[in-house]
């Protein structure tokens, strides 16, 4: 039995509904009589597994190039896990492997617990799925394809309409697909994801080929998503948009997964300095020489009336007194945590 | 609704093949080569007038139609199919299709489905509209002859589609997947039919076959060409093509040549075609 909480959409009342997945459910606002029908998601709208997605040392070669070299992660039930690499890494191979795309050459892979080689069609209920390269039916209106997939999902297609227009594609529900812009057809295979609320999503480089407005709606969608208790997997060029909205991220090079975790214990596992700015009234030579005599300081630079000392978090207090000491007149301190690009530059070696 | 129908209509396999009728629904080729079949078979049911005394009965316009049929309908078959898998791939949509809850079998099958339908309905309208109108102009037509001649050509054609869609599976690009269709069609249309002929002169008395008396063996290896299995099904059924033909080398087919044995092999054509599809398309990375 699920216990869910509705919104009359006529005068706001709030409502609490229980009942089975698949139900319907006949609704009579006790606040102003509208009636209506509520339908409970169905089971494949629930996670069972406290780890939804599983990968287990995956192997994948083409010819004799190994794309995905004996990788394993999991990612956790309603978390963001960004996927990570430079170009040619093995990042949308191992999605592909998720999604049963691609023959693996060994290796495990479960969605929800359901091993995805033997039973593809029961774990695809439970994903949404995003690919890099998107492409719909052009001689369909964006309407006419939301349908296909609704109907493939075995979703009502009254959730297509509402889905499109929150994707900004409104005013699009009639035209043809093969007259969308390359950005419309991103925000249309977003929609495409989202019907039927997935508990899973899996996203290779959602914000590609979108402008900034794009970029923000799409941002905004994943974390409404995570908001809901939806596990995204999300592969990203734009290091900021992972950092962003990831909770963990996971790092491939060369088909090996070369780290797993929050980007700031990956830098503290990889031993990464913050950069403290400390803006001066003015700046004198005593004042650089003390900062620099710092134990656990690492860099100093000069610019302008602007310090920017790399060093031990656990020195930061010790570099400021120095400051004073020296005479030094603080205006303002910043700290910039290690940024994800140094944690990925220095996994990578690049 | 029944619940059987709501059933029917929610597979992936149903839902697969509407969606491939709507997209293939407003193709123009397929109008156009719908309008060809009308108008070629009513010209030449009208300009058999100019020869003999009149409008051509419907077994007689068979009999000149077949030789068009045996061009256009693989054509028109082999263009719905060649790019139905390899198209999606090259563009990008099969990545999501296989992505949702959907077994690959029901995608070919599907596919097959969609297609099929709209092939059979350019060939049922096509020849329908021309068969209604020699209809109004030839007294007592054999509707029965007519009805099988579209049938055995919409066999021929699913054997074509199907054989489109292997190679649609085969190849990584659309256009080898297209230059592959365009020599299969060549191949059954020209070469085969030139080699067969080459055994048959190699195996037999050249005025035994001027004669029409060429060794059952012959007939035989004919069957390996679905065109010739065409040919002789509508031959067996249609009266007029018969006795078209007698001005000609007459045809005497061997005893094992029946109906049954020519549906048998157009199914086991398209059956085996559709296997070896699933088959490849199972293995393949989107």
């Amino acid at each position: 039995m699920i216990e869910k909480t509705i919104r009359c959409p006529s005068c706001k009342n709030q409502l609490t509904i229980n009942g089975n997945p698949g139900d319907k459910i006949q609704i009579i606002c006790p606040s102003c009589n509208s009636k209506g029908v509520f339908t409970f998601p169905h089971e494949e709208s629930f996670l069972s597994e406290s780890n939804p997605i599983q990968v287990l040392n995956l192997t994948k070669k083409f010819n004799n190039f190994i794309a995905v070299n004996n990788i394993s992660f999991s990612v956790k039930a309603g978390e963001i896990f960004g996927f990570l690499g430079p170009n040619g890494a093995g990042k949308t191979t191992t999605m592909k492997a998720i999604l049963s795309l691609i023959n693996t050459n060994s290796g495990q892979i479960k969605i929800n617990g359901i091993s995805i080689h033997k039973d593809p069609k029961v774990a695809h209920k439970y994903v949404g799925y995003l690919p890099e390269r998107i492409a719909f039916y052009d001689n369909l209106t964006a309407l006419q394809n939301m349908y296909f997939y609704a109907d493939m999902k075995n979703t009502p297609k009254g959730e297509c309409k509402p889905l499109l227009d929150e994707m900004g594609l409104g005013g699009a529900l009639d035209k043809k697909v093969g007259k969308f812009s390359k950005g419309m057809q991103q925000r249309l295979g977003m929609a495409c994801a989202l019907i039927g609320s997935p508990p899973i999503l899996v996203l290779d480089e959602p914000s590609g080929g979108l402008d900034p407005r794009g970029v923000a709606l799409i941002r905004k969608k994943i974390r409404e998503m995570k908001s809901k208790g939806t596990t995204v997997f999300l592969s990203s060029h734009i290091l900021s948009e992972i950092q962003e909205v990831c909770d963990r991220v996971g790092i491939i090079d060369k088909g090996v997964l070369v780290a797993q975790d929050s980007v700031s214990k990956l830098s503290e596992k990889l031993k990464l300095k913050p950069k403290i700015t400390i803006e001066l009234e003015q700046i004198s030579n005593e004042v650089v020489e003390a900062v620099k005599k710092v134990q656990g300081v690492e860099k100093v630079d000069v610019k302008g009336k602007n310090i920017d000392i790399i060093c031990d978090p656990k020195s930061k207090s010790k570099v400021i007194l120095a400051v004073e000491k020296a005479g030094g007149s603080v205006i303002n301190i910043q700290t910039k945590e290690p940024s994800l690009e140094e944690v990925f530059l220095k996994v990578t070696g690049e | 609704m029944n619940t059987t129908f709501e059933k029917i209509l929610k597979n992936p396999v149903s839902i697969i093949a509407r969606k491939e009728i709507m997209d293939n629904v407003r193709n123009f080729w397929i109008i156009l080569i719908t309008i060809i079949f009308a108008i070629l078979t009513v010209a030449m049911s009208a300009f058999g007038a100019y020869f003999s005394e009149g409008w051509q009965d419907l077994g007689m316009t068979i009999a000149l139609m077949m030789s068009i049929v045996q061009l256009l309908v693989p054509i028109i078959a082999l263009m719905l199919g060649y790019a139905a898998i390899v198209g999606e791939i090259e563009k990008g949509s099969m990545n999501t299709l296989v992505s949702l809850p959907v077994k690959r079998i029901e995608i070919i099958l599907g596919k097959f489905l969609g297609l099929g339908i709209v092939l059979t309905f350019s060939i049922v309208v096509g020849f329908g509209i021309a068969g209604i109108i020699i209809g109004i102009m030839v007294p007592d037509v054999n509707y029965i002859e007519y009805l099988i001649f579209i049938a055995a050509t919409v066999l021929v054609g699913l054997v074509y589609l199907n054989v489109a869609l292997f190679f649609s599976t085969l190849f990584k690009k659309r256009s080898t997947a297209l230059g592959g269709a365009i020599f299969l069609w060549f191949f059954f249309n020209m070469i085969l039919p030139v080699i067969l002929m080459g055994i048959a002169f190699a195996g037999a008395a050249f005025s035994d076959i001027l004669e029409g008396t060429v060794p059952e063996w012959y007939y035989g290896i004919q069957l390996i060409n679905p065109m010739s299995v065409y040919s002789a099904l509508v031959t067996l059924n249609v009266e007029g093509v018969l006795s078209s033909a007698s001005g000609a080398v007459q045809i005497q087919y061997p005893s094992f040549y029946t109906t049954w044995l020519m549906v048998l092999i157009l199914f086991v054509w398209i059956v085996g075609f559709l296997l070896l599809s699933y088959q490849r398309f199972n293995k393949k990375d989107i």
